[in-house]
């Protein structure tokens, strides 16, 4: 049996990797912590935003 | 955490002598500074090191907060991916996406081993969290090697 198991939807996969990838992202390319913040933020917006865009455009496809 | 800047950096850091003089560069680094191939060399083996423990690269040149946060991104992204029973790819791939995806699991370094060992049940991709596991592996992998070629490229002053 795998030690740990995750039982997550698509929006809450999506959610949790968007913002843990704005996190690197934001300490890896900003020095200051205000233009870290604003980074983090502005990044995960955006992933969120073009993911649900994506998969409304991809909807009329699936039937 | 704020403000890192790379050890002994006080040129391009913009800080003043005072607050540069309380991070001093060790000897070490004052002596590869002067010489091209020792710094060379030296900025390889943190971009090694980085890339074998997740921040390991950064801890080196005490940019705590990017150390840490590589680390536990990185190990939170291997963490779920195991938990979602993603594909944690073998070298025996026999197709072109199973050495990609072997090559970007490689990544991680030496978490790569702890994957392996946690996901004792195999993968389950037949499901959408063994997908979404599968490509949060390859992420982790491809966001170490993105900071392990930060801290290579901050050692040698081209980018903090």
């Amino acid at each position: 049996m795998t030690v740990i198991e995750f039982r997550l939807t698509h929006f809450q996969s999506m959610t949790l990797f968007a913002l843990i990838i704005s996190i690197a992202f934001g300490f890896l390319s900003r020095r200051r912590t205000s233009e870290r913040v604003k980074y983090i933020i502005w990044s995960l917006f955006l992933f969120l935003l073009i993911g649900v865009g994506i998969g409304w455009a991809m909807y009329p496809f699936s039937h | 955490m704020a403000d890192e800047f790379p050890a002994g950096d006080a040129t391009t850091s913009g800080t003043t002598p005072a607050t540069a003089s309380t991070s001093a560069p060790s000897a070490a680094v004052v002596e590869a500074e002067h010489q091209p191939q020792k710094r060379e060399a030296a900025a390889l083996g943190i971009g090694l090191a980085g890339w074998l423990v997740p921040g390991l690269g950064h801890a080196l040149q005490k940019m705590w907060g990017r150390a840490i946060v590589c680390f536990l991104t990185v190990g939170a992204l291997v963490f779920l991916a195991v938990g979602m029973r993603g594909n944690v790819f073998s070298s025996e791939g026999s197709d072109a996406f199973g050495m990609l995806g072997y090559a970007a699991d490689l990544g991680t370094g030496s978490f790569y081993l702890a994957a392996k060992a946690m996901e004792t049940d195999g993968s389950d991709i037949a499901h959408a969290e063994g997908d979404y596991g599968t490509r949060f592996l390859a992420a982790a992998g491809v966001l170490n090697l993105l900071a392990a070629l930060h801290a290579y490229e901050a050692y040698r002053g081209r980018k903090a």
